[in-house]
């Protein structure tokens, strides 16, 4: 291991084989694994009951910690491993869940300390939750997490989701060894909706082959080119849905598919609109009900409209952008609106939730007044979240300059150096404004996220 | 060292603008009795500077010698959990949490900018002021002397951290004094902002700014052009700060300085600028989502939204016809005060941008058909 | 070496009135409690009116004419809104205070009266869940103690607590009351302090006497012994009133760019928008020769203004927002804003 330390860390997505592969090499090698088991995890109601006969809770992290103080202090030594000469490999797959910067300084601290101290091969299996949401604290602080522990020596390999086309494969074989006949179609459909997940597709075949005479819903080939129309698809049971059925409410929010004449003769009669308000009737469920299948991530849908609306307006329709952009300025005033009420009101919020996700939706759909007729588009990934993460970066370089920068009295404002010292300093050939380049800084971000960005677009595509 | 630290003046009675501030508070240290302190005044209007002065004339030239720190501070916090399956509130006791700032200290004065905590804001103010109470400077005599707590920036404070702002003024009247410093006096409190001196401080007018500006060009030895100086100033938008750092890059970019020298533009006003005349050029949603790349470059250098959205209204106020600058100057202040309750900027911003292009597209069609 | 500093004592606190008489311009308020003092028996209170009419002082008053210096500490708690007071302080404080029992003796020359008093200042700030807490309490305690409340707004109090204390109304003080007064702490203080200034303190107070005081020492700290009307503007954070005008005239001439260079001028010159909103009120409100539908959408702006700078918004362009729109208003030019 080149100078290196014993440690593997391995990441990737869920369902990408990465503890099935440490188990194929130890099988290979011939070694003995050996796991480091959490502990069954406390409920709040046992806890309270333990705590009244005075047992004392012990976090998953505490008993982690614990581990890697046995590991530092005594090696792994022969009552760990029953007596068995055989070489082994350390297998850590199931970290504590951290919640918070002390915890997780704490979770880092024990990981650094096991790269450092271990001298047995080690894996450390990391999974990646939902890489999507950058804004979010945890991501940030697994991201971190990984370089730290790389820049303390630990070799990292990375697991990329694996691609339809081997997941199909994987499929037939299975069902060849099991000697089930199960149609190409319908392993194309799971393989697709399995969303790079080996485990849940296969979990999803031994779903199907549980009701043999019952044939997925399954679409035709020429419903599964026009994926927007295609509601059946996403109430298969086995759909690994959650983005996917986001991207298609965003798709039937984005197209805007109307009829083209009013089918209810009364309509006048009974409700005078003005013209400029008179839409004709949704070629599609009430918005809310698509919002359901999309799990109703507010802040999510109003990012993504936003980024990609704009696509779908006609040309001339500045009138129709300033009414969209408006509802979504509402609606991320109402997803604000409960920010800073530390004790959450979880019932008020799901109802800000809703509304905020229907005020967005809706205002998308009265707003493009005059939609362009329907043309492929890619939906894009908000370019927002690489913004907001870049623009945090620069924010704490800043910060860092701030000191030693300028030998000053007194500490200044972050507005002012933003605004007054780092455009000066541009003209006074600083080199410390150098990081100015925005481009450079924005580019950087993208290609992180270059990957992942593919494979959202790659997903829309194939449907 | 730069020009605006170089020709800080060091002392009261060595001001330039604000003599008459400066002089009152000499007055008021002279007499030896110091209440709390609010400076008040735009950016760039010389706060700083005299908060500085002021230190020094009270505590001598030992208030210069500063070290930065970056220190973490411990602060216990009680907080209540929601246990929502219990749908009841709990108590949960105290947890620690730790709060990173930058302090700026002497053995005499602390410095800080206690919004940089966030949320934890107040937390941070107790803590500190407790902390700094305890261990104060003991003079010739044995008497305890006392320390000044030097906060930044009050108007970004949550209202939570003035409230408790006011509490710990009180309780540690005897230790130490407050000096505060804030943009507008609006966002203060009422609670705090009574219990304290305050001090207006204007922005310089222009003929002080070219004052200043000539004084700094006799030290370095340079010789301006008649009308230069009023140039920059002008340009300055009544902030000296701004009009020294513009003045030390003309120097560099330029020297002897010509009466026709382009002054310097701050870039992100550059861009702002580029931005007003896209606007200007065509109204389209296909225009618009080029405008909300530029609007993400400016975001990703942390010019903050609401700088961006006033320039961008002074950038299209200049160019528009005063039938239409009512309008537009109301929707501005709607989406500014939405982009204060939303989180999302871009959202806001961009709204502003749509509807003046509606506006302004409904304009030239009545007008030119 | 650090200098030494005295804490000179505020003046608010070194005039306070001592004795229940004193208490400037409450007249039946004064009587009925002098009334309390010599029967030495009193019910739960409630003071409610503007700030700065004394009612702070009234309830230290009572309470230090009842029980004296010596006993002071013993039987009176100061609760005021800067303490954390949420339902536990309210409780264990109160109920930590409260249950040790009195007895009543005189003690020199004091009535001392056999329960103790709980003096809950800005009891409006409180939260609804603790006023509800205080109700129990005081029925459990209500031999032993008597609870003075003291608020702003006494439609702040929830019903229950109103409904069990005898409540007085404080009224602003007249500009003579305060002048005297005023006058008087002149007097002690050494200060000069000429007619005009003397009524620009009164206008620029607002009946609010501890503010007059306020200001007072501020100038006088800033500016030496003899303080003008002007010194006493520039400490208040009142905005001169030739500005105002000038934004109200850059108003009526109709032209924006004007009125754009005006608020930028109260901008750079620092002055607080919500203050200069307050003045412009005054002189929207007082002119004749605005209509009263003019009044009201000026008025309706101001509003909506002093809202958005509640809530943090920018104070340039709220300003200018409403400059533009009591331009409007003036030029009855019709409103816009239409969604």
């Amino acid at each position: 291991m080149d100078g290196r330390s014993n440690v593997l860390l391995v990441a990737g997505p869920s369902g990408v084989g990465k503890t099935a592969t440490i188990h194929a090499i130890a099988l290979h090698l011939g070694v003995t694994i050996w796991e480091w088991t959490t502990p069954t995890p406390t409920v709040w109601p046992e806890h309270l009951h333990n705590s009244n006969s005075g047992l004392q809770y012990i976090s998953k992290l505490d008993e982690f910690e614990g581990f890697v103080e046995r590991v530092r202090k005594y090696g792994l030594t022969s009552p760990m491993l029953k007596g068995s000469q055989a070489s082994v490999i350390l297998l850590v797959d199931d970290l504590p869940v951290v919640n918070g910067r002390d915890v997780y300084g704490r979770l880092q601290r024990c990981l650094t300390l096991l790269v450092q101290l271990v001298r047995i091969p080690t894996a450390i299996v990391i999974t990646n939750y939902d890489k999507d949401d950058s804004a979010d604290l945890s991501t940030r602080c697994w991201e971190e997490l990984l370089v730290s522990l790389y820049s303390a020596g630990a070799c990292k390999v990375n697991f990329n989701p694996v691609t339809v086309n081997s997941i199909k494969k994987t499929l037939t074989t299975i069902c060849r060894k099991e000697q089930r006949e199960v149609d190409a179609g319908s392993i194309e459909l799971i393989a697709k909706a399995s969303g790079g997940d080996v485990r849940h597709a296969i979990n999803s075949l031994q779903y199907l082959c549980l009701k043999p005479h019952r044939r997925p819903i399954l679409p035709s080939k020429e419903r599964l080119d026009n994926v927007r129309c295609m509601d059946d698809v996403f109430s298969l049971p086995f759909g690994k849905d959650e983005t996917l059925s986001l991207f298609h409410a965003l798709g039937k929010f984005l197209h805007n598919k109307r009829e083209s004449e009013h089918t209810i003769a009364s309509v006048r009669d009974t409700f005078l609109l003005k013209e400029k308000f008179v839409r004709f009737p949704l070629k599609m469920d009430a918005p809310e009900v698509v919002l359901c299948q999309a799990h109703g991530q507010a802040r999510t849908l109003s990012e993504f409209l936003h980024e990609n609306v704009l696509d779908f307006l006609s040309e001339e329709a500045i009138d129709d952008a300033w009414l969209v952009a408006s509802y979504l300025s509402d609606a991320d005033f109402l997803l604000s609106s409960l920010n800073g009420h530390l004790s959450r009101d979880f019932g008020a919020e799901n109802i800000i939730q809703s509304a905020a996700a229907s005020v967005a939706a809706r205002g998308v759909l009265f707003g493009n007044a005059h939609p362009v007729p329907s043309r492929w588009h890619a939906i894009r990934r908000p370019k927002l979240w690489e913004v907001e993460q870049s623009s945090r970066r620069n924010k704490c370089q800043m910060f860092s300059q701030r000191s030693d920068l300028y030998n000053s009295l007194t500490i200044t404002d972050q507005i002012v150096m933003a605004t007054e010292f780092r455009p000066s300093l541009k003209w006074l050939g600083f080199r410390a404004s150098e990081s100015f380049q925005a481009d450079g800084m924005v580019e950087d971000s993208t290609c992180l996220h270059e990957n992942k960005l593919d494979l959202s677009d790659d997903e829309i595509e194939d449907w | 060292m730069l020009w605006v630290d170089k020709y800080r003046p060091k002392t009261l009675d060595k001001v330039i603008v604000h003599q008459d501030v400066a002089q009152n508070l000499q007055k008021l240290v002279s007499e030896g009795d110091c209440p709390h302190l609010l400076f008040y005044g735009p950016s760039g209007s010389g706060k700083k500077t005299l908060i500085m002065a002021l230190l020094r004339q009270i505590f001598g030239p030992s208030a210069d010698k500063v070290k930065v720190e970056n220190k973490i501070w411990k602060v216990d916090v009680s907080f209540s959990l929601n246990f929502f399956f219990f749908s009841f509130r709990m108590q949960a006791g105290t947890r620690t949490i730790d709060v990173e700032l930058t302090t700026l200290s002497s053995t005499h004065h602390v410095e800080l900018n206690p919004s940089d905590a966030g949320f934890q804001d107040r937390y941070v103010v107790q803590e500190i002021i407790k902390e700094m109470a305890k261990n104060r400077p003991i003079d010739t005599k044995g008497k305890k002397g006392f320390k000044v707590l030097v906060l930044n920036e009050v108007d970004k404070l949550s209202r939570e951290a003035q409230h408790s702002l006011r509490r710990t003024m009180e309780k540690y009247s005897a230790s130490c004094r407050l000096i505060l410093c804030s943009n507008s006096s609006s966002k203060v409190t009422e609670a705090v902002r009574s219990r304290c001196l305050n001090v207006r401080i204007n922005a310089p007018m222009e003929e002080e700014i070219v004052n200043v500006l000539e004084f700094i060009a006799k030290k370095e030895g340079l010789q301006i052009p008649q009308g230069f100086a009023a140039r920059i100033a002008e340009k300055s938008n009544r902030n000296l700060r701004r009009a020294v750092l513009t003045f030390e890059a003309c120097r560099v970019q330029q020297y002897p300085f010509t009466n026709n020298q382009a002054i310097p533009p701050m870039d992100w006003e550059q861009y702002v600028s580029e931005i007003a005349s896209d606007i200007m050029k065509e109204q389209s949603p296909k225009r618009l989502f080029e405008v909300r790349g530029k609007l993400y470059e400016l975001l990703t250098n942390c010019i903050p939204p609401e700088i961006i959205l006033k320039r961008l209204l002074f950038e299209l106020l200049k160019k528009l016809d005063s039938e239409l600058k009512h309008e537009v100057s109301n929707w501005a202040a709607h989406y500014e005060h939405r982009m204060r309750l939303g989180q999302k900027s871009i959202f806001h911003l961009e709204a502003f941008v749509a509807k003046f292009m509606s506006i302004y597209k409904s304009f030239l069609v009545s007008t030119f058909g | 070496m650090a200098p030494v500093m005295q804490t000179s004592q505020p003046w608010v606190e070194k005039y306070r009135p001592k004795q229940v008489k004193d208490v400037a311009h409450q007249d039946e308020v004064v009587r009925v409690l002098t009334n309390t003092l010599e029967t030495s028996n009193c019910p739960h209170m409630l003071f409610y009116g503007p700030p700065g009419t004394g009612k702070t002082t009234t309830a230290l008053a009572i309470a230090h004419q009842l029980f004296g210096p010596e006993l002071y500490k013993s039987r009176v708690l100061e609760l005021n809104a800067s303490d954390d007071r949420g339902i536990n302080v309210v409780r264990t404080k109160i109920k930590n205070f409260a249950a040790v029992a009195v007895g009543s003796n005189r003690h020199g020359g004091y009535p001392c009266p056999p329960f103790k008093i709980i003096i809950l200042d800005e009891a409006d700030s409180m939260t609804q869940d603790a006023q509800n807490a205080l109700r129990r309490t005081m029925e459990t305690y209500s031999k032993v103690t008597r609870f003075f409340f003291i608020c702003n707004y006494i439609s702040r109090i929830i019903e229950p607590l109103a409904s069990r204390c005898a409540k007085f109304r404080f009224k602003p003080l007249t500009e003579e009351i305060m002048g005297s007064r005023i006058l008087h702490i002149c007097k002690e203080e050494g200060l000069n302090l000429d007619s005009e200034a003397l009524s620009t303190l009164s206008s620029i107070s607002q009946g609010d006497l501890r503010r007059a005081i306020t200001f007072l020492q501020s100038a006088a700290r800033l500016f030496g012994s003899s303080i003008s009307a002007k010194d006493l503007i520039s400490v208040s954070g009142v905005i001169p009133n030739e500005v105002v005008q000038a934004i109200f005239s850059a108003c009526r001439s109709g032209n924006f760019d004007l009125a754009n260079k005006e608020v930028n001028n109260v901008i750079a010159e620092g002055y607080p928008v919500s203050q200069m909103l307050s003045q412009l009120y005054d002189i929207v409100i007082d002119a004749d020769d605005i209509s009263d539908e003019q009044k009201a959408r000026i008025c309706k702006k101001f509003a909506e203004a002093d809202k958005c700078l509640v809530d943090g918004a920018d104070e340039y362009l709220q300003l200018l927002n409403v400059a533009s729109s009591t331009m409007q208003a003036l030029s009855n030019m019709p409103q816009d804003m239409a969604f």
